[in-house]
């Protein structure tokens, strides 16, 4: 094992994808551009198993730990490594591009006059730069991942998107990111100008010394406050969400399933707003378990108005983040578990979930829930799929959704008794917001000429889904091997906050 | 102030070769009959002063603050020097050489063999201000520079609003120069007041006026002089007035990259205006920041108005050099390098984004915005060099700009507090609203039925090379920008150094 963990495993992961999309890029042709890819996301996906397998679940501090040094003359360095929060978000999110990848199968093809792999090396390019923020132990090197996943997504909607919306979509998005960065890199700022103030004198980018290195507590505020703006427009948060429906109707499936499933804003919250600056954090617990209580119940509600499958995902995943940012403002360590299990269970669920929807658009030409109806004669698979990923979705007991959902209720009703009575009220809510259309959609009489005629999955989108529902399945019915791999880190974050 | 002379460093006069070598291409491009041999021996020019510029790169010494490859001729007041902030904006000067050698022309007004003579002696022009010592030096390359492009305009001068544009740039940039060399007389003429008229001779060398003591009363007097005098040039809210007017009609790409690419204004006052008036710097700074700021979002602001792209791109300039002085008004190390490579990045970004406004040109034959559409499919290339051409003017990460933004941020923090601050960011991001909205017009949008698809060729090998190489050179210094910060980090140290008294 020690041999495994000595080779500079991280950086690997990091450059595969990189490598990928340059050659995808410059390809010629489109199948081979598509095997390329997917041959990349593959062995992303590999390497970063055997991250998993390398990593040592005992120890609770950074692993793996790849450093260099990039721009010397400012103290900025390239520091990669994980540790128990950040490790399973590797596989989970190689897992989710690779589903990007092959449901993108067709859709290279049909956008004749653009070059066939440019679909894909975004993809690549965007999976590289999730990667990174996922591993960034140096916060510029994180804001600087964290910025360049922005750049793809643009491209991606607007040239591969869907209806007349998508260019408006892509840039709005585009500018909330940008114009949520800018508190971000601020806040990056701060941190390190308070820690010069306090400390050292020189201004310090890497985590692991900030970390060690408490802020004064004025200045705890500032960077709190700042980077919650920047991280909640990623989330999102509720006053800063407008980003979302839009896009999901706008982006080509894969993508939506990527938007929705990479939980890059939660995570942010968990590795740097909180831990950088304890203090403030649990003194403003009221804003985020506030903040987190009402893009829950907004996004139950907003997804049980909505009249297209797509949008209802959409709103239900606000709604989960907003309990994972509840789960964040109880500070206890069994929360955090459930809190990361759940934004895993969501990229899986989520993730596959539009997985469906695309191979449903497809069929049908349609994912409204007017022009739908009794998909399920047709499409038996698809649609049991779907109510599968839908039903981990909404936590039901034996699918991975579960255990999550529970610790985080529990530990919720605890410490903020009225938030987890609504965030209780939120999740039978979320349900309803599933179940109504599911009805609507693919139970009920048959109205779409299309949709009778359609065919049921092939085996290639079979395999492609058999994935994710067995880790639902299989997490769901014995989640403790990943709980524990989560708990030495868990306890950790929460001793850290508990003993200033 | 020291320096070390040539003989010292390297085998030949550095320095002169680089003002000499396009002047001499130049001069042969009169006697080469032949247009194609020509246009192939100027590009070697180009090129060959390219290598010069590395040469000069590889052999400047970075640990100390001395000046170096210095060449002296007393009889003219000749006098030559280089160090790390020179340098950087050499290789780029050295390198918009080559690529507009390359780049060609839409309208044939002249010959591509007199336009190469002429880009070749602007080189000059630039390379003289960039490493004269003297006062009356800089201002004589720079009434060069001037009079070449208004000739260019002059040229492709043919509609009445060519001639306004022509009469706006000339009123602008004479007025902006007079002021410049009434600020020279004025610094000379109180040196030599203070030192005493025996002692005292009329010296526009800034070694000589570094070595006499700042002087006192007429130093704000000076200091403005100078300061508009070179904000005219940069160009600088509200003293803007000649760009978009220049920048919408006439020339696309070579006349406004001359002018917007290297940024002369801003050197001149790192290298004459911030050591010599260091005093007046200090007092006028709350002032100059605050202009700078209102500029940052009043042009962001017009910018959106604009239906031209070319005009657009104007405004986009005052905006970010709004920016830039900012960064070199912190007057902290920091702040300054971060301006200096700022407008280094800047200069490469708004080459790359006017020369594909310049092809863009080619093939639709307008710049009007309600009158392009869907060119992505049909040149992907241009449109992605476009693309991040304007995010480096952002500071997006990945490009030079972003490390020259930190820069300049972190300093403004110190100089200035969080606020401000902020703001600016903001503003930056408004312009990032409009360079993504004239992308999504131009490239995305649907195409417009006069303009069919057969009509815009493909992209051709010299608008990949062009394009590439600019693109090349941005990407590598966006991701590996530490050569670029070493080579600015004594000579910032030794600027900032005359203001820390205290």
């Amino acid at each position: 094992m020690t041999e495994l963990a000595s080779w500079p495993l991280l950086s690997t992961l990091l450059a595969l994808p990189v490598l990928g999309a340059l050659a995808t890029a410059v390809l010629r042709r489109a199948p081979w551009a598509q095997w390329l890819a997917l041959g990349s996301a593959v062995l992303t996906l590999l390497c970063s198993l055997l991250i998993v397998v390398a990593f040592d679940g005992a120890n609770a501090g950074f692993q793996l730990i790849d450093s260099a040094s990039w721009i010397a003359g400012l103290k900025i360095g390239y520091l990669v490594g994980v540790d128990g929060l950040s490790l399973l978000f590797l596989p989970a999110t190689a897992l989710l591009f690779c589903g990007a990848v092959l449901a993108g199968w067709r859709v290279s093809a049909t956008a004749s006059p653009l070059p066939p792999g440019l679909y894909f090396a975004l993809l690549l390019l965007l999976e590289a730069a999730t990667l990174g923020v996922f591993c960034a132990l140096d916060t510029i090197l994180f804001f600087f991942c964290w910025e360049l996943t922005v750049l793809p997504i643009y491209f991606l909607v607007s040239l591969w998107g869907i209806g007349g919306g998508r260019q408006a979509a892509a840039v709005r998005y585009f500018l909330v990111m940008l114009a949520s960065g800018v508190p971000l890199l601020f806040g990056l700022l701060a941190l390190a100008f308070g820690n010069a103030a306090a400390g050292s004198g020189a201004l310090v980018f890497d985590l692991p010394t900030l970390l060690d290195s408490p802020l004064a507590e004025r200045a705890q505020y500032t960077v709190f406050l700042l980077l919650l703006v920047g991280f909640a427009a990623k989330v999102p948060l509720v006053p800063l969400h407008t980003w979302l429906p839009a896009l999901a109707m706008g982006a080509p499936a894969a993508v939506t399933a990527l938007i929705v499933g990479l939980k890059l804003g939660a995570y942010g919250l968990i590795r740097l707003a909180i831990p950088l600056a304890p203090v403030a954090a649990s003194d403003l617990h009221w804003l985020l378990a506030g903040l987190g209580t009402l893009a829950m119940l907004y996004g139950a509600v907003a997804a049980l108005a909505h009249s297209n499958l797509r949008g209802v995902l959409a709103y239900a995943s606000l709604s989960h983040v907003g309990l994972v940012v509840l789960a964040l403002a109880t500070f206890s360590a069994s929360a955090l578990q459930g809190a990361v299990l759940q934004l895993l269970n969501f990229s899986v669920a989520g993730g596959g979930g539009f997985l469906v929807l695309s191979f449903l658009q497809r069929r049908s030409g349609s994912t409204d829930i007017a022009q739908l109806g009794g998909v399920i004669r047709s499409m038996p698979l698809l649609s049991g799929f779907f109510l599968l990923f839908g039903l981990a979705g909404i936590g039901l007991p034996g699918t991975s959704g579960f255990p999550g959902e529970l610790l985080i209720v529990v530990a919720a009703l605890h410490s903020h008794t009225g938030a987890g009575l609504a965030a209780l009220f939120g999740t039978v809510v979320g349900a309803a917001a599933f179940l109504a259309p599911f009805r609507h959609a693919f139970l009920g009489p048959l109205r779409n000429p299309d949709v009778a005629a359609a065919q049921d999955l092939l085996p290639r989108e079979l395999a492609l889904l058999l994935a994710p529902a067995l880790l639902i399945l299989g997490v769901g019915v014995y989640p403790l091997p990943i709980l524990e791999l989560l708990r030495p880190t868990a306890e950790a974050w929460v001793a850290a906050l508990a003993g200033l | 102030m020291n320096e070390w002379y040539w003989t010292a460093q390297a085998g030949y006069p550095l320095l002169a070769t680089l003002q000499w070598l396009p002047l001499a291409g130049a001069l042969l491009l009169l006697i080469i009959r032949r247009a194609r041999l020509a246009v192939a021996v100027g590009r070697l020019f180009a090129v060959a002063e390219l290598l010069v510029a590395v040469d000069l790169y590889l052999r400047i010494d970075l640990s100390t603050r001395v000046l170096q490859f210095a060449e002296r001729v007393d009889l003219l007041a000749y006098h030559a020097a280089a160090d790390g902030i020179s340098v950087l904006f050499i290789l780029l000067t050295a390198l918009l050489g080559v690529l507009l050698s390359c780049y060609g022309m839409a309208r044939q007004q002249i010959t591509p063999v007199h336009l190469l003579g002429v880009l070749l002696v602007i080189e000059t022009s630039l390379m003289t201000m960039l490493t004269t010592m003297n006062l009356l030096w800089f201002a004589a390359a720079s009434a060069v520079q001037l009079a070449l492009v208004g000739y260019l305009l002059w040229r492709w001068a043919s509609a009445s609003e060519e001639r306004l544009a022509l009469s706006r740039f000339l009123q602008y940039q004479l007025f902006g120069w007079l002021l410049f060399v009434a600020g020279s007389v004025v610094l000379v003429w109180s040196h030599v007041d203070v030192v005493g008229s025996a002692a005292g001779r009329w010296s526009f060398d800034l070694f000589d006026l570094l070595a006499t003591p700042q002087i006192g009363k007429y130093q704000s007097a000076a200091f403005y002089l100078l300061f508009y005098g070179l904000a005219i040039r940069t160009p600088l809210f509200p003293l803007h007035g000649w760009l978009p007017n220049s920048a919408g009609y006439g020339l696309i790409a070579v006349g406004p990259v001359l002018l917007l690419g290297v940024k002369v204004g801003i050197y001149g006052m790192a290298r004459f205006l911030l050591p010599l008036t260091a005093e007046a710097v200090m007092i006028w700074q709350p002032y100059v920041v605050a202009f700078a700021m209102v500029g940052v979002f009043y042009a962001a602001l017009l910018a959106f108005r604009q239906a031209n792209l070319r005009r657009l791109m104007a405004f986009a300039v005052v905006s970010h050099t709004s920016l830039i002085v900012i960064g070199l008004f912190t007057l902290h190390p920091a702040g300054l390098q971060g301006a200096l490579l700022l407008a280094v990045n800047f200069g490469l970004a708004i080459t790359v984004m006017l020369m594909m406004i310049g092809y863009v040109y080619r093939r639709a034959g307008t710049t009007n915005l309600d009158r392009l559409g869907g060119l992505f499919d049909r040149v992907p290339f241009i449109a992605i060099a476009f693309l991040i051409g304007g995010l480096a003017l952002l500071g997006m990460p990945g490009t030079p700009g972003f490390d020259a933004v930190h820069l300049v941020l972190e300093a403004s923090i110190e100089a200035f507090g969080a606020l401000p601050t902020i703001a600016t960011a903001l503003g930056n991001v408004a312009a990032a609203g409009f360079l993504l909205w004239a992308f999504q017009r131009a490239f995305l949008a649907p195409r417009p039925r006069d303009l069919p698809a057969r009509r815009i060729a493909r992209t051709g090998a010299m608008e990949y090379f062009v394009g590439g190489a600019t693109l090349l050179v941005l990407l590598v210094a966006g991701f590996y920008p530490e050569p670029w910060l070493q080579l600015t980090d004594t000579a910032t140290q030794a600027l900032a150094a005359y203001f820390q008294h205290d």
